[in-house]
């Protein structure tokens, strides 16, 4: 069963969800680093681009009301192979809950935290890797 | 006997040929175009014995973030200026974004604040690096004992040689854009206005992490010589290799046009660099 619903929260602080996601050639600071918001949608779209990979999704307000599209922005698909995903990670139609820090300006966009998959893959972006390398 | 229209005409070739001979004839000596030699077995053997920089380096994200506070650039008055106001905007979330516009991030700015891979080439007389976005980039750094050019063209990564001291690389770069940014990040950062030269000691700390230790002269923008140093870290995943990434592709979507071929469609995008539609 697909759950719609939006919920927010705002953070004191972001230091404990870890790094913002790494984006290829722009700073991530349209994208309000002290709240955090939850997308619990459809999957409209999954678009595995150069410089930035997004995910297009639609939620149903909790307030009620017809579903609304909001675009998420992840770093680039190189990046994101690298932690572990595919381009068909996501498909149209998958249900899926997406984290965010949501834009400042108010449109229905952020940018990508954490993705949990309909079967309750938990996916990150842009990640590091291992601090001290491989040899 | 030739007519006086046909004599007229071997005039005519008589004189181009011979004016031909005299343009085509060649001022000075000619003189042997520089080549590269073709590498000895040897050559390629040599290449051994360098260290092993195999893998996929990622820059390490983390480490970037706080050398922008940590150790910034010395930056000349006016310029420090400027900076602390991009910083301001960049606070208020209304970052500039230096490299919306999908121009190549150059040097310094690829060592410095990329967040993409990429891989090292050792082949003879060259060590070349790859990587991610630009779709994609590549510095040739040669290491055949050659000078620089006495004036080289300016181009995003300039002109780089490069020689071993032990298992350090030591890298030389000149001619760099003077529009090319020395940037801490994707938005705070300055053009380098010209004349800048980079020294780089590039050299394994640990199996796994590469260091960059940088010092940028500029004297237009920078009071004095920046010291600093950015880590890289050893990936060998078959999936970690770098990937194509053309920066350019995501001003346009996968679409048709009339007679229904695949083409690519140009799509708006805000003044901070996002493709995201309004919902």
């Amino acid at each position: 069963m697909t759950r719609w619903a939006i919920s927010g929260m705002a953070l004191a602080t972001v230091s404990v969800l870890g790094a913002s996601p790494a984006g290829a050639h722009h700073s991530f600071a349209m994208f309000d680093p002290a709240k955090v918001v939850v997308l619990d949608g459809a999957v409209k779209a999954f678009s595995w681009t150069n410089p930035h990979v997004s995910i297009q999704i639609m939620v149903k307000p909790k307030t009620g009301g017809d579903p609304q599209l909001w675009t998420v922005e992840l770093t680039s698909p190189g990046n994101l192979t690298r932690a572990g995903w595919t381009r068909t990670t996501l498909k149209p139609g998958d249900a899926a809950e997406v984290t965010i820090h949501p834009l400042r300006n108010g449109e229905h966009g952020g940018g990508f935290l954490k993705l949990k998959t309909a079967s309750g893959q938990i996916f990150v972006g842009g990640s590091p890797g291992p601090q001290q390398g491989v040899s | 006997m030739l007519s006086s229209t046909t004599r007229a005409f071997l005039t005519l070739q008589a004189i181009l040929a011979v004016a031909g001979s005299v343009l085509a004839a060649p001022v000075v000596a000619a003189q042997p175009l520089p080549s590269t030699p073709a590498p000895t077995a040897k050559d390629w053997a040599s290449l051994g014995g360098l260290p092993d920089w195999s893998g996929t380096w990622v820059p390490d994200m983390r480490d970037q973030g706080m050398q922008e506070t940590s150790n910034p650039p010395p930056w000349t008055p006016s310029v420090a200026a400027e900076i602390r106001q991009a910083q301001a905007e960049e606070a208020a979330g209304a970052p500039r974004g230096l490299f919306i516009n999908c121009l190549p991030e150059g040097m310094p700015s690829w060592m410095l604040i990329s967040h993409n891979a990429m891989e090292i080439l050792f082949t003879p007389g060259q060590v070349t690096l790859l990587g991610e976005s630009d779709g994609n980039r590549l510095r040739r750094i040669y290491t055949d004992g050659r000078a620089h050019p006495a004036d080289p063209d300016p181009s995003f990564h300039g002109h780089s040689i490069g020689h071993w001291e032990g298992d350090t690389l030591v890298v030389d770069t000149v001619g760099v854009l003077p529009e090319t940014f020395i940037a801490i990040s994707e938005s705070i950062g300055a053009p380098n206005d010209g004349d800048m030269h980079v020294v780089e000691r590039i050299h394994l700390v640990a199996p796994g992490v590469l260091h960059d230790d940088l010092e940028i002269t500029a004297p237009h923008v920078l009071s004095k010589t920046w010291k600093t140093t950015r880590a890289f870290l050893r990936h060998r995943l078959v999936r970690d290799a770098i990937s194509e990434g053309v920066c350019l592709q995501g001003f346009f979507a996968e679409g048709k046009d009339k007679a229904g071929h695949a083409v690519f469609t140009p799509v708006p995008q805000d003044s901070g660099g996002n493709v995201a539609p309004k919902g």
